[in-house]
């Protein structure tokens, strides 16, 4: 009885959990991984390790930035399983360019192709930053940089959107 | 603060709000600083793609009679003399559970949780850790350990069983491989340890163990060796 109710409990966590921030997974798999297909089942893979590994998660308040990481984690393993090629963007699979077709908007579309072609190094920063709000220092701690580091390549990185989008 | 350190600042962070001197006499830095943040709302805007309703995979059955919290457990009292010590011991527990918060099965289980607790830590680079930061986490009391068993990228002493514990990584082969010493954690053979996409082992060594844990691939052996030569406990 004593257990059903645990798992009960445990199930209602999770859901209510993953309920708030399946959208900040979905799309950070998707910037992460540049492919709508594979954000799907990086996003999978995320949900099933956090489940198994729900307990460990002491705070809810630490949730948001436990299923990022965890998500960010699965994209390595998805990557370094089936070591993909780089992506050439004259030469996108359907899914990938599903990405960058989302809605009907010059500016928007032009903007998410200049983001697309960021480097990764240059482009989670900036997602973390301005989709997902973390300030330099979380941006720092998530990717295991200095805050300087952060600093320099969230420069960089408006300054190439900028650039770009002055050419388009 | 000048134009060029303002314009940095505001590059990296439109929504930063020092420099307000600079920015009070200077057209040209609110100009930027205007550009800057409109082109953030276009970047915000552009990044917010749609997002396809949550598909909830196929989630296994959890035992959660595996994970029994402090409050669920009863402590007896036989005596004053057995309570005044329990108090103690009760103490000593308790704030074992407190600084954990979960009892776990076995060694093994409470490993890999803490593998998926501080995922932080696995990450690739190949920028090593500082020799005052393993000193400090592999403080010469507990161990010695040379860097022959790899580039040592983390380091933290972590709680594993209630007990501080380094926890390091190396960069092995296909990701990165933890490496937890348990000088005190004892026990009477190897015992392989297997998760989600991962494999590790827990070796007995002395009094302690140390556990080695890297992805599935991983060839592990190797590294075994190395780790076991490049340390030994203090005590």
């Amino acid at each position: 009885m004593q257990s059903s109710e645990n798992a009960a409990e445990r199930r209602q966590r999770f859901d209510k959990t993953v309920g708030v921030y399946h959208q900040d997974m979905y799309r950070y798999a998707a910037w992460l991984s540049r492919d709508k297909s594979i954000a799907e089942d990086v996003v999978q893979e995320a949900l099933l390790r956090a489940w198994k590994s729900l307990d460990a998660l002491r705070e809810d308040t630490s949730a948001k930035q436990w299923l990022l990481t965890i998500v960010r984690r699965e994209n390595a393993r998805y990557f370094e399983r089936k070591r993909l090629e780089t992506v050439d963007i004259d030469n996108l699979t359907a899914s990938q360019a599903a990405l960058l077709a989302e809605q009907p908007n010059e500016e928007l579309d032009e903007m998410r192709h200049a983001i697309y072609e960021l480097d990764d190094d240059y482009r989670e920063p900036l997602v973390l930053q301005v989709l997902m709000g973390y300030s330099s220092n979380e941006i720092a701690e998530q990717m295991g940089l200095k805050q300087g580091a952060v600093l320099t390549r969230l420069h960089r990185a408006r300054a190439k959107l900028k650039e770009q989008m002055k050419r388009q | 603060m000048n134009c060029e350190q303002y314009r940095e600042a505001i590059a990296a962070d439109p929504s930063f709000d020092g420099g307000a001197g600079h920015l009070s006499e200077c057209a040209a830095c609110q100009a930027y600083r205007s550009e800057m943040q409109a082109l953030d709302q276009t970047i915000s805007r552009a990044l917010a793609l749609d997002v396809p309703q949550l598909q909830m995979p196929k989630l296994p059955e959890i035992d959660t009679t595996k994970v029994v919290s402090l409050s669920s457990r009863r402590i007896t009292i036989p005596t004053w003399l057995a309570m005044a010590a329990t108090v103690v011991v009760a103490a000593f527990i308790g704030f074992q559970f407190v600084s954990t918060g979960i009892e776990y099965e076995s060694l093994a289980d409470e490993l890999l949780a803490h593998l998926d607790h501080e995922p932080a830590a696995l990450r690739v680079t190949d920028v090593a850790v500082t020799d005052e930061r393993l000193t400090s986490v592999v403080p010469a009391h507990v161990a010695t350990m040379d860097r022959s068993a790899g580039l040592i990228t983390y380091a933290q002493s972590c709680k594993i069983r209630g007990r501080d514990v380094p926890h390091l990584v190396i960069q092995g082969e296909y990701g990165p491989v933890t490496i937890l010493l348990m000088p005190d954690e004892m026990v009477d053979a190897p015992q392989s340890l297997e998760g989600d996409n991962v494999n590790g082992v827990i070796l007995p060594v002395g009094d302690g163990s140390i556990a080695i844990i890297g992805e599935s691939n991983e060839r592990l052996d190797r590294i075994e060796a190395q780790v076991l030569k490049s340390i030994s406990w203090s005590t």
